[in-house]
């Protein structure tokens, strides 16, 4: 047993092996190294980086990132190939996922250190990645011109200012938009809602839909911020201002008990129903899973739904005066303020915004082309039935729509899921519109301390 | 999730490396010796290293500061207790989020023993079939918190699910389990309970090692079956019963998947099934406090510990080990 196993040994027998030692010694760490090293490098190599780009004709390679569904996804994948036809030096690496979780992905990818250059973003997070200094200030490409936003529509570009710096570029136009189930109403012959009814004749509109079709006339909005936002606007008040709220807990609890008075009417469905739809989710929407006459959404989800529904579906404006809505950036594209081909990046947001052909490929689908020449383009050409319903109410709409809010400030997204929580304790009776207006302006608060 | 429990088996490996070193005594050769199975085990270590050693002490650091993610480590700031003085006297949802955990634990982890050791019971005499049982019974916890299970919980247990279908075959009208905040959570904890296969076969190996003498000195005692159960079943069993409360306890405080699945990631409806991993996840990724979601983590990892240490000192008064010198 004892000098055949050298790893056993003890001092006296290895001294008189010493010949061989380094031999062995050699092979036993050359095996090691061999075994351990892909393990190593085959996990560093996930993270490797392409340098900058100082000769304009260097190869680049563009990471890109963005939430939507597969419809989104071809689109955009046609467009940056376009780009690439152009620029044949610049690939792109393309990711993108569903907007739930986008937003948790994206906030990791930054803190891993691998952000992609250029992103898609929304009013509910821009402040707060530009105010921690994540995105890259666009003014001085826009200066220069190789951002071009002459064609803009003024308010739309100045949507993704956030303290006075260009932190986003529109990629879109889009605004409120009350979708309705078409087919049902005139199956019934129940009269259409219009743009311009009051909150009470839209809910007076929605108990008559209940009566009649046995399908809850109404989603009720009261945990949808963006519907709380356009009602506040109306009563002269706003969602934020400066870094505080704009509102105070009376507005919210008349909000609550507006929509109380709806449910006790049974223009709504029931609190469960109401919270499926409270989802994000496009397809639980309840005007497409047919619990709800009405889903309160924006306007350029108009052809998403139709494709999640055999029922034709009209759109308006939320009820009120539609001055309180206003051209909103859809969403946003950003540069990765570290990101190593910032000039390219730019570029291509040029291109996705300023390109007719770009333009015309993605169509609608991030809300009405922020150019507007080539929204005219855009609209003349389009034949899917969807797109043009949501590109004329929004062409009805820009002739009504009131001055731009400030963009939502940083802790936004949690007064949003705040707004939710408050608004299903009231829906589901576990307190009154009073207690759960009180602990929404409580949690907001804290929020955006 | 990542939080994973399952003990590993490698960790074995640097502790009996050392042993071997210390056998062998000094010199060079034992050096070089060392150092290649350093080298062989630096994929695992590297791993362990980086992937868990130092993402855990680092983040007790954050635990300190106000991380948000999106900031740079480098301009972090130091804000000392902060953030665990805000987890203790200054966040409602925290301990919200607390309770939930609690309940589910208590109601979730003794019920799903229960049903183990029932079934186990059962599964252990010999019939034709008890092996297809077995396996059927074991099933379920295969799928594990696996997303795609989550799913179709939700379907089932829908207003309009195949649940409510089945009550109203029996005339009953349903509720709208997931969706009703009374609900939500004792739905959660109907699927942690009904995944108790894991248990289940670990019951089942320790029932057979009851040595069958002991029943059978019972009953010649006179000994009916429910004495049987309590006075020999029942102590011979208590290192497996043990072992498995203090496992499937770390399992239900950590529960994340189903919660998760079921509320699009919220804790709704009106944070019912906000678990405590939920409501760090939702902190630390979605509210982008990842400096007072660290110190969430920490005072779970104490929590835990404690609660283990606590059934660890009470075992000495009910875990029987047969095999010690201990009558």
């Amino acid at each position: 047993m004892h000098p055949a196993t050298p790893p056993t040994t003890d001092a006296p027998v290895g001294r008189a092996h010493r010949t061989p030692l380094p031999r062995r010694r050699l092979l036993r760490g050359l095996l090691a190294v061999t075994v351990a090293a892909p393990l190593m490098f085959g996990a560093a190599a996930c993270g490797d980086d392409d340098g900058g780009a100082a000769d304009p004709n260097a190869p680049v390679k563009l990471s890109i990132f963005w939430w939507g569904g597969d419809a989104r996804a071809k689109l955009t994948e046609d467009a940056l190939a376009l780009y690439t036809k152009k620029h044949p030096n610049v690939t792109f690496e393309k990711t993108w996922q569903a907007n739930q979780g986008y937003f948790d992905k994206l906030a990791t990818l930054t803190a891993g250190g691998n952000p992609p250059d250029l992103f898609q973003i929304d009013d509910n997070y821009l402040a707060e990645y530009a105010a921690r200094n994540t995105t890259l200030d666009l003014t001085s490409y826009q200066k220069s011109g190789k951002l071009d936003t002459s064609k803009f529509p003024e308010s739309l570009w100045q949507y993704g200012v956030v303290d006075g710096k260009l932190a986003g570029l529109a990629a879109g136009e889009n605004t409120q938009g009350l979708v309705y189930n078409k087919t049902l109403l005139t199956k019934n012959n129940l009269p259409e809602p219009t743009t311009g009814m009051s909150w009470e004749e839209h809910i007076a509109w929605a108990e008559q839909v209940t009566a009649k079709t046995k399908v809850p006339g109404t989603q009720d909005p009261s945990a949808d911020y963006k519907a709380f936002w356009v009602w506040l606007r109306q009563q002269g008040k706003d969602l934020y201002k400066g870094s505080e709220l704009g509102f105070t807990a009376e507005d919210v609890t008349k909000w609550f008990d507006l929509w109380k008075g709806a449910r006790d009417r049974k223009a709504t469905p029931t609190a469960d129903v109401i919270h499926e739809g409270n989802s994000s989710d496009i397809t639980k929407q309840l005007v497409v899973t047919g619990k709800s006459a009405t889903s309160w959404v924006w306007a350029n989800q108009m052809p998403d739904l139709k494709k999640n529904t055999k029922d034709e579906l009209g759109v308006i404006a939320y009820p009120g005066d539609p001055s309180a809505q206003w051209a909103r950036a859809s969403m946003y594209w950003s540069v990765f303020k570290g990101s190593k081909n910032k000039d390219v990046a730019v570029d291509v947001i040029n291109f996705l915004n300023n390109d007719q052909e770009a333009v015309k490929l993605l169509g609608t689908d991030r809300g009405l082309p922020s150019n507007q020449d080539l929204r005219r383009v855009v609209s003349d050409d389009t034949t899917d039935p969807a797109m043009k319903q949501s590109i004329a109410v929004e062409a009805e709409l820009t002739q009504k729509f009131g001055k731009s809010p400030q963009v939502p400030i940083k802790g936004h997204s949690k007064v949003r899921s705040e707004l939710i929580k408050a608004a299903e304790n009231a829906q589901y009776g576990r307190a009154t519109t009073a207690e759960a207006a009180a602990q929404f302006i409580e949690a907001c608060k804290s929020a955006i301390a | 999730m990542a939080l994973t429990t399952a003990p590993d088996p490698t960790r074995r490996g640097p502790g009996s490396d050392r042993a071997h070193a210390e056998r062998r005594g000094p010199g060079r050769f034992r050096h070089s010796e060392g150092l290649a199975g350093y080298v062989f085990l630096s994929p695992w270590l590297i791993g362990l290293m980086g992937v868990t050693a130092i993402p855990m002490l680092l983040s007790l650091y954050l635990s300190f500061t106000n991380y948000d993610i999106l900031t740079p480590f480098s301009e972090v700031e130091w804000v000392g207790l902060a953030n665990y003085e805000r987890m203790f006297t200054a966040d409602p949802s925290y301990w919200h989020a607390v309770r939930v955990t609690l309940t589910f634990a208590l109601i979730a982890v003794p019920l799903k023993l229960a049903a183990a050791l029932g079934v186990a019971l059962l599964l252990n005499r010999a019939w034709r079939g008890v092996g297809l049982f077995r396996g059927l019974f074991y099933l379920p916890s295969l799928l594990g918190g696996s997303v795609a299970l989550a799913i179709v919980w939700v379907n089932m247990f829908n207003r309009d699910g195949a649940f409510n279908s089945l009550l109203s075959l029996f005339g009953i009208t349903g509720k709208p389990w997931v969706n009703d905040p009374d609900w939500a959570l004792e739905t959660l904890m109907v699927l942690a309970i009904w995944q108790f296969g894991a248990p289940m076969v670990i019951f089942l190996a320790g029932l057979k090692q009851v040595p069958t003498e002991l029943y059978e000195a019972a009953s010649v005692d006179g000994a009916g079956r429910f004495r049987q159960f309590r006075n020999v079943t029942l102590p011979m069993l208590s290192p497996v019963i043990f072992f498995n409360l203090v496992l499937e306890t770390i399992n239900g405080f950590q529960g994340f998947t189903a919660a998760f699945v079921l509320s699009n990631g919220t804790g709704g409806p009106v944070d019912s099934t906000l678990m405590y991993t939920l409501n760090l996840y939702i902190t630390g990724f979605t509210d982008l406090n990842m400096g007072y979601a660290s110190a969430m983590a920490w005072v779970f990892l104490l929590a835990i510990a404690v609660i283990t240490a606590i059934f660890f000192s009470t075992g000495r008064f009910w875990v029987h080990y047969s095999d010690g010198e201990d009558r």
